[in-house]
C-alpha cells in the first residue's frame, strides 16, 4: 500500500515553466508562496495552474487531481469553467465535468478548522493517489483574527498556524504533494529610513513591499517565493509581473503576463 | 475546541498506553471528532452542478451598469461600491433595491448605517419604474426590509439574525431573499481602526468573513458601500479601510462625479470597474442621476 502511494504520484515538473527560475520545478515537497497585493493576479494564476492540472492530457493538461483549500470564500467556479472552456478544443459538458471531477474544494472558516481539516484530509490523500497538488488560498486569511484571539502572547497567536505548517509538511512528505499557498500583502512597508539601513539583503525593487508577518515555521517551509505586482507604467491595465525567487539557490527571475478571457498568458 | 485539537494531533498509540481505552476506540473517537469539526471537501463537478442551478444574475436597474458588470450582480459574491460622499452610492443601492423587489420580485435586506435610506426615496424610484400605485406600495411593504445599524456589533447582530432566519428557512416574512445592501460599511468600521490594537482589524475581518459566507452559502448578492482615500495628494483613488479589506470584495465599482462643461448645472456620474473576477478593469460608463432617480443616459436628453 505504501508503494502504491509513492508510485501513483505524477510529477508536476512541467506545470508552468515560466513561474520558476530553473527547469525541473516544482518537485514534490516544494512549497511555493504567492505573495502580492490585491488585484495582482494571484488567484488567476492559481486558476491557470489548476486548469493545467485537471485538463486531460489530450487537452494539454497533466490529468492529475487538485485539492483546493479556500479560506476566504474567494473561489469562483464559473471563472474556472470559463478558462477550461477556452482551453479545451471541444468543450462539452461531459468533458468539463470530467475535469472538475479531479478537483476537490474545501472551505475553512477559522484557523482551528483549517488545522482539523488538514488532519482529516490525510484520508483523502491516502485514498486518491491522483491528488498531486495542494492549493491553499490563502494562508494569511486568519491573521488578524488569530492575533486578536491570542491576546498578548505571540506564541498563542501563532500557535494554530504553526501547527498547520507542521502538518502540511508531514502531508507533503508522506504523500509526495506540492503546495501552492497565497499570502496577502497586508502590512505597510515601513517608510522609516533607519529601517532601510538595516535591511538584510537588497533584493529587487518590488521586494521592498514584502514584510514577512506569518510565523517562522511557515517562513522556513517555503522553497519558492513568487511576488506578484501590477505593472503600472503601461496604459494596459491587464499587464502583471511576477518575480520568482528560489529560496535555497537564491535564483531570481522576473516575468510578465497578461490576463485574458482564457486566463493567464505569458 | 483546543482540547479537540490536542486530542486529534496526539499520537494515539501513546494515549492508548496511558489511559485505559483501547487504540481502536480512540481511533473511532478521533474520526468522529474530525467528522464533526473539520470541513468536508466537495468534488468540483458536484459543486459546479449546484452553482449552475443556484447562481442568479440580478439587474441593478441601470442598464449601463449592468453591462459594466457583465449582465448584473452575481449571487454568491460581495460587490463594493466606492466613492466620495455625494457620488451616488446610496442612489445606486436604492436602484438595486427597487429593481430587485419590483422587477424580479425578490426580497431585499437593507442595512443602513448612515441614515441615508428613507422610504420616500425608494418610493420615488419605484414610481419611476411602474405606474401601478398598488404594486409600489405592496412591494415596499412586503419585500424590502430595512434595519438601521449604527455600530459594528449591531451590524453583526443583524447579520446573525439574517443567518438564523435563512437557516431555518422561514420563508414567510423574508421570502426568497436575494440581495443584501449595506450602506455603508466604512461608517461602522472606521471607529474600529487606527491605533495599534488588532481587535479592530479582527472585528473587521470577522464582518468580512460573515458577509462572504452568507453570500456563498445562501446564494445572495451582497453589496457594500465604502469611502475612498488617496495615498498622496495626487495619487489614484483607492478604497478606504485599508489593505486587508481590499481583498474582501470580488467586484469593485468606483463612482465619481465629473464636471461637464456643456450641460447646464451638469455633473455627470461616471462608474468605472476597479476590480472584477471576470471583466477587464478600467471600463467606464456614464450614469445619469437627477431628481433622485438613476437612469441610463439616453442620447435624446442631451442638448
Amino acid at each position: 500500500k505504501l508503494l502504491a502511494r509513492l508510485e501513483g504520484r505524477t510529477s508536476l515538473k512541467d506545470l508552468e515553466p515560466y513561474l520558476f527560475a530553473e527547469e525541473g520545478f516544482p518537485v514534490h515537497g516544494d512549497v511555493i508562496e504567492f505573495h502580492g497585493p490585491e488585484g495582482a493576479g494571484k488567484t488567476e494564476m492559481l486558476y491557470h495552474l489548476v486548469a493545467r492540472c485537471i485538463l486531460p492530457k489530450s487537452g494539454g493538461g497533466l490529468e492529475v487531481g487538485v485539492m483546493f483549500i479556500d479560506t476566504d470564500y474567494h473561489f469562483d467556479m464559473l471563472r474556472l469553467v470559463t478558462i477550461l472552456e477556452h482551453r479545451l478544443a471541444q468543450s462539452t459538458e461531459e468533458m468539463i465535468k470530467q475535469c472538475l471531477g479531479r478537483l476537490f474544494l474545501v472551505n475553512c472558516s477559522s484557523s482551528t478548522q483549517l488545522l482539523l481539516t488538514l488532519y482529516s484530509l490525510e484520508n483523502m490523500f491516502c485514498t486518491h493517489p491522483s491528488l498531486c497538488l495542494l492549493v491553499l488560498d490563502s494562508i494569511s486569511a486568519f491573521y488578524w483574527i488569530d492575533r486578536s484571539n491570542g491576546g498578548e502572547s505571540l506564541n498563542l497567536q501563532e500557535m494554530n498556524l504553526k501547527k498547520c505548517a507542521e502538518i502540511l509538511e508531514k502531508l507533503l512528505r508522506e504523500y509526495h504533494l506540492t503546495l501552492f499557498a497565497t499570502t496577502q500583502t497586508i502590512m505597510q512597508k515601513s517608510t522609516n529610513s533607519a529601517e532601510h539601513s538595516f535591511s538584510p539583503k537588497p533584493l529587487h525593487e518590488t521586494d521592498a513591499d514584502y514584510r514577512p508577518y506569518l510565523c517562522k515555521s511557515w517562513q522556513q517551509m517555503v522553497t519558492h517565493r513568487i511576488f506578484f505586482s501590477k505593472q503600472s507604467n503601461s496604459g494596459n491595465s491587464k499587464a502583471f509581473s511576477v518575480i520568482s525567487c528560489d529560496i535555497k539557490k537564491k535564483h531570481v527571475v522576473k516575468r510578465s503576463f497578461t490576463i485574458a478571457e482564457c486566463g493567464v498568458q505569458f | 475546541v483546543s482540547a479537540v485539537v490536542d486530542f486529534v494531533s496526539s499520537d494515539l498509540e501513546d494515549v492508548a498506553q496511558k489511559c485505559s481505552l483501547s487504540y481502536k476506540a480512540l481511533v473511532a473517537v478521533r474520526r468522529v471528532l474530525l467528522a464533526q469539526f473539520s470541513a468536508f471537501p466537495a468534488n468540483g463537478a458536484d459543486l459546479y452542478e449546484e452553482l449552475k442551478s443556484s447562481t442568479a444574475i440580478l439587474s441593478t436597474g441601470i442598464p449601463s451598469l449592468d453591462k459594466l458588470l457583465d449582465s448584473g450582480l452575481y449571487t454568491g459574491e460581495v460587490m463594493e461600491i466606492m466613492g466620495a460622499p455625494g457620488s451616488g452610492k446610496t442612489q445606486v443601492c436604492l436602484s438595486i433595491a427597487a429593481s430587485a423587489c419590483l422587477g424580479l420580485k425578490q426580497h431585499v435586506l437593507f442595512l443602513d448605517s448612515t441614515g441615508g435610506f428613507t422610504a420616500s426615496r425608494l418610493h420615488q424610484m419605484l414610481q419611476a419604474e411602474t405606474e401601478d400605485e398598488e404594486e409600489q406600495a405592496s412591494s415596499l411593504r412586503s419585500r424590502v426590509q430595512v434595519a438601521r445599524v449604527f455600530n459594528i456589533y449591531e451590524m453583526l447582530g443583524a447579520l446573525q439574525e439574517l443567518r438564523d432566519s435563512l437557516s431555518q428557512q422561514v420563508m414567510s416574512c423574508t421570502g426568497p431573499l436575494k440581495v443584501v445592501l449595506i450602506d455603508s460599511v466604512s461608517a461602522v468600521i472606521y471607529p474600529l481602526l487606527g491605533g495599534k490594537q488588532s481587535e479592530g482589524l479582527a472585528l473587521m475581518m470577522q464582518l468580512a468573513r460573515e458577509l462572504k459566507m452568507l453570500a456563498r452559502e445562501f446564494s445572495l448578492a451582497v453589496v457594500v458601500t465604502n469611502q475612498v482615500t488617496r495615498d498622496s495628494g495626487a495619487g489614484p483613488l483607492k478604497p478606504a479601510l485599508g489593505r486587508s479589506w481590499s481583498f474582501v470584495p470580488s467586484t469593485r465599482l468606483l463612482l465619481e462625479s465629473k464636471e461637464v462643461a456643456w450641460e447646464k448645472g451638469g455633473t455627470q456620474r461616471v462608474a468605472s470597474l476597479a476590480k472584477s473576477p471576470r471583466q477587464p478593469t478600467g471600463i467606464q460608463v456614464e450614469l445619469d442621476i437627477g431628481n433622485g432617480d438613476v437612469q441610463d443616459r439616453s442620447p435624446a436628453t442631451t442638448t
